[in-house]
């Protein structure tokens, strides 16, 4: 499988990998997983009083293109309100990366991370 | 989803619970009735359709072998064909898969044998814990989702097993 150069380049060089404390109120955590791969991803944010996403994790095993995903993910995310983290699509993440057809899922997951993640926060802050 | 069944195939009922040594076994011997050497003074007919069983019986084989394809085939026999791309909310199941890959990497780091068989067996302690849990409830339509979510569990121990192997490979050389 030939990969971009993008997605190399965030395997090589992936933003934003850590772990942050689930069980701080200002942090949401999406924890997803990809069966037929084993792929599993976890997705974190901090979110300020603002309502702004100041910082993002992510953890992932999986392939070269799950793991250039969710640090995309997490470097758009960053700086973004919830809304805004929210409408972050699967298609932008694949495209930007120039993601082939049998690796789109790849992206489906990290765009399902992210939500999982928002989930999360806005039932700790009673919001859902 | 194919005709006959891949259990039919081998005059099997459909079952989570099968003998892999007698299906190994019974793969053979139908193996060798369809084989195209046999057919090879036989007319075009015959040996296309040869072909087409030996095809259809070698992946009936490959999916009855493997605990994650025959539930995943059972379900389907079941309640209709459940999509192989998903991503799966399983919260504690996940982070405890995160663990294991994280383990696995501290043992790839250390060169740990030892810890790899450790970890092999307790891996293998899981699956047949997953098995048992499925066969007990895949036949029950109360407890399809049950039956999907353990399913989707097998999946993700599977790969787990092929990343193990590829660690012990990588260890051996």
């Amino acid at each position: 499988m030939a990969y971009s150069e993008k997605v190399i380049d965030h395997y090589e060089n992936p933003r934003n990998v850590g772990k942050m404390d689930a069980e701080d109120p200002d942090v949401g955590t999406g924890m997803v997983g990809a069966p037929a791969c084993g792929d599993v991803m976890r997705l974190q944010i901090k979110v300020n009083d603002a309502g702004i996403i100041e910082d993002a994790k992510f953890k992932t095993y999986g392939c070269g293109s799950a793991i250039a995903s969710s640090s995309l993910a997490t470097e758009w995310m960053k700086g973004k309100t919830l809304d805004e983290a929210e409408t972050i699509k699967n298609t932008q993440l694949a495209e930007e990366l120039a993601l082939p057809p049998v690796k789109i899922h790849c992206s489906v997951l990290a765009e399902d991370a992210i939500k999982a993640a928002v989930r999360d926060y806005k039932q700790k802050k009673g919001l859902i | 989803m194919g005709t006959p069944c891949h259990f039919a195939l081998f005059e099997l009922q459909p079952s989570f619970d099968l003998d892999l040594d007698q299906l190994a076994t019974r793969y053979r011997e139908l193996a060798r009735g369809v084989h195209p050497d046999r057919f090879a003074d036989a007319s075009e007919r015959e040996q296309r359709l040869a072909l087409e069983q030996s095809a259809s019986l070698n992946e009936a084989y490959q999916t009855l072998k493997s605990p994650p394809k025959r539930a995943r085939y059972l379900l389907a026999l079941n309640g209709g064909e459940l999509p192989l791309e998903v991503t799966v909310h399983d919260p504690e199941f996940l982070l405890q898969q995160m663990e294991l890959r994280e383990e696995l990497e501290d043992l790839q780091d250390s060169a740990d044998l030892n810890g790899v068989a450790v970890f092999k067996r307790r891996l293998k302690a899981a699956q047949d814990e997953l098995n048992q849990s499925f066969a007990a409830c895949w036949n029950d339509a109360a407890q399809r989702e049950r039956a999907e979510r353990l399913m989707r569990r097998m999946q993700f121990l599977d790969k787990l097993t092929y990343e193990v192997r590829q660690l012990e490979e990588r260890l051996d050389d």
